[in-house]
């Protein structure tokens, strides 16, 4: 189980890799990025998980118990500010587009004076 | 104590977007640094623990001498670019003001903090909001580079994000004297490290990963470019060696030597050819970082000396060179091309003069003194290396020259500047003043320098003092 993720992890970095890279649309290139980082954000859950672990919430029952069996909960806080600050990047990145398109008239890199890469 | 600076530039960022009041983000700024040259006063590092948490548990922020000088450059260099911007943004001003603050808190945020996590969180505030700031202008070039800008940097981002996943997942710890502590020097932390290198070295623009650079300074506003050059760099090489310390290798020299030779040879000779001239001081940025790579990886006492002090005069030079040439292109129409920009003014000129002199390094002026510093330590542990970067500074000289030659001394089409307001000058005349003060007094810049040195070298200090609870 945990194996299979991790190769679901670098198979989806690669992927964001590409197409951030070699894709000439500005928006699958911005798709690109989402998915390197989500890849990220998966890798830091797979982390801090542990196969058969109950989620990281203290209660009276499992008070004697909580440390042996829990996830960990640190990953699950940093990916929460993670995903914050994607959202905010993808948003960034999508409205910047958007002003792209309407200066130049298409999404194209290529076509756009200059810029490359 | 110093958590409290950050509090008081989120309430001013935030309110000016309501209030619409320029003085608040400005007068946060210029407090913060006053703060902070205050508290560099005082002797040891000063904690701060987030919710009264102790070091390896809670979120810790530990400011040595280093952090302290980078963060009093950033705030300082800051303040004056917000005073001199009053006059050089004439439209959605406190936009620009909420986010120029937002980039200093993200700045003085990644200076200051004991947490790798943190860091990284104040890092993407201070991209977020440079990102913004390129495309402020909404024209071709700023929205050209400001994507650019956008996803190498948000790559450079993620790949920090990446590094910090394995390196928690291997020490299980994120802060950072705690993971020094732990880390003994196994190949398994070499890839968590390049990861970290890429990533900061993509902001640095240290040379395989500089491209985005010229193209983010030429779409930006010449203050927010004064930024870029002078001081987001140096958060960059900060970061750089808070990593190193972290792994404890300081010594790993051939890495940032062989990068800093390449990228001020790549630089210089990229800068030689340019023909705009925002585009030109940008490449002589990234050759004048390939100076301070190059002299913290050789890695004696006099390199890292020389490098930091060379971080600081390259950063006042750098700041100078954009507020003079921001005046210059504000008053001759928005031109950039060094075919068809020249202009007459004797003040500008000469404080232009004295900025491109102080890069080269000529006696008089501050570069000087952190320049002979890096010669001297790099014919101590390579005579060619030395040479390399003498020759390079031989190539800076001759491309300041074509830029301040087809500038001010041009005849054809001259366009006479009179009545720069004193709120420009101001900035302009303070940076000046300091290249030529730190020239002739080179001590007083060793002053600040020198414990940042230490503070650097005495790692175990560090990690003692901030393990040990404050």
């Amino acid at each position: 189980m945990i194996a299979e993720t991790y190769i679901t992890i670098v198979a989806l970095i690669v992927l964001g890799i590409y197409c951030l890279v070699w894709k000439s649309n500005l928006v699958k290139k911005i798709i690109g990025l989402g998915i390197f980082a989500k890849a990220v954000h998966l890798l830091l859950i797979t982390i801090g998980f542990r196969p058969g672990g109950i989620p990281p919430i203290v209660t009276p029952q499992n008070l004697q118990t909580f440390a042996s069996l829990s996830v960990d909960p640190l990953p699950q806080a940093l990916v929460l500010t993670s995903i914050v600050i994607d959202l905010s990047i993808t948003a960034l990145a999508l409205s910047i587009a958007i002003l792209a398109y309407r200066h130049f008239r298409t999404l194209n890199t290529k076509n756009i004076r200059r810029m490359r890469g | 104590m110093i958590g409290y600076i950050i509090l008081i530039l989120i309430v001013a960022t935030f309110l000016s977007l309501i209030v619409r009041r320029d003085i608040l983000p400005i007068g946060a700024i210029i407090i913060s640094f006053l703060f902070l040259v205050f508290l560099a006063a005082g002797s040891g590092i000063v904690l701060f623990e987030f919710g009264g948490w102790e070091a390896p548990f809670g979120i810790v922020w530990a400011a040595d001498k280093l952090s302290m000088m980078i963060a009093m450059l950033v705030t300082g260099i800051a303040s004056l670019v917000a005073v001199y911007s009053l006059r050089y943004i004439k439209e959605r001003r406190h936009r620009y003001y909420s986010l120029l603050s937002l980039m200093t808190i993200g700045m003085l945020g990644v200076s200051l903090t004991g947490d790798i996590f943190n860091l990284y969180v104040f890092f993407e505030i201070f991209s977020i909001s440079s990102y913004a700031l390129v495309a402020f202008f909404l024209d071709d070039y700023a929205i050209e580079g400001a994507f650019k800008y956008l996803v190498a940097g948000s790559f450079a981002t993620t790949m920090l994000l990446l590094g910090i996943a394995l390196l928690y997942g291997s020490a299980g710890t994120l802060n950072m004297a705690d993971l020094s502590s732990q880390i003994l020097q196994t190949p398994m932390f070499l890839v968590p490290l390049a990861l970290l290198i890429t990533g900061f070295g993509l902001k640095v623009a240290m040379v395989p990963f500089h491209f985005w650079k010229p193209d983010a300074i030429e779409g930006t506003p010449s203050p927010i470019g004064a930024i870029f050059t002078a001081v987001s760099t140096s958060i960059g090489i900060y970061c750089i060696l808070r990593v190193l310390f972290i792994f404890s290798l300081i010594e790993l020299n051939t890495l940032l030597i062989v990068f800093g030779v390449v990228t001020m040879v790549v630089g210089a000779v990229m800068a030689f050819m340019q023909d705009n001239i925002k585009r030109l001081l940008a490449y002589s940025s990234i050759s004048q970082i390939g100076y301070i790579l190059l002299a913290l990886g050789l890695g004696t006492y006099l390199g890292i000396s020389g490098g930091l002090y060379q971080l600081l005069n390259n950063a006042i030079a750098n700041a100078l060179l954009f507020l003079s040439i921001g005046v210059v292109i504000l008053y001759s129409g928005g031109r950039e091309r060094l075919s068809n920009l020249s202009v007459k003014n004797n003040i500008l000129m000469f404080c232009f003069g004295i900025g491109a002199l102080s890069i080269i390094g000529i006696p008089p002026l501050a570069g000087f003194a952190s320049k002979y510093m890096i010669y001297l330590a790099a014919w101590e542990v390579s005579p060619p290396i030395a040479a390399i970067s003498i020759i390079v500074a031989a190539f800076t000289l001759a491309y300041y020259l074509k830029a301040f030659s087809c500038v001010f001394l041009n005849p054809r089409g001259r366009t006479e500047i009179k009545g720069i307001p004193l709120i420009m000058l101001i900035p302009i005349i303070i940076l000046a003043a300091l290249c030529i003060i730190l020239g002739i007094l080179p001590h007083l810049g060793l002053y600040v320098v020198e414990p940042a040195v230490q503070a650097l070298t005495n790692s175990s200090g560090y990690v003692a003092a901030v393990l040990g609870g404050g």
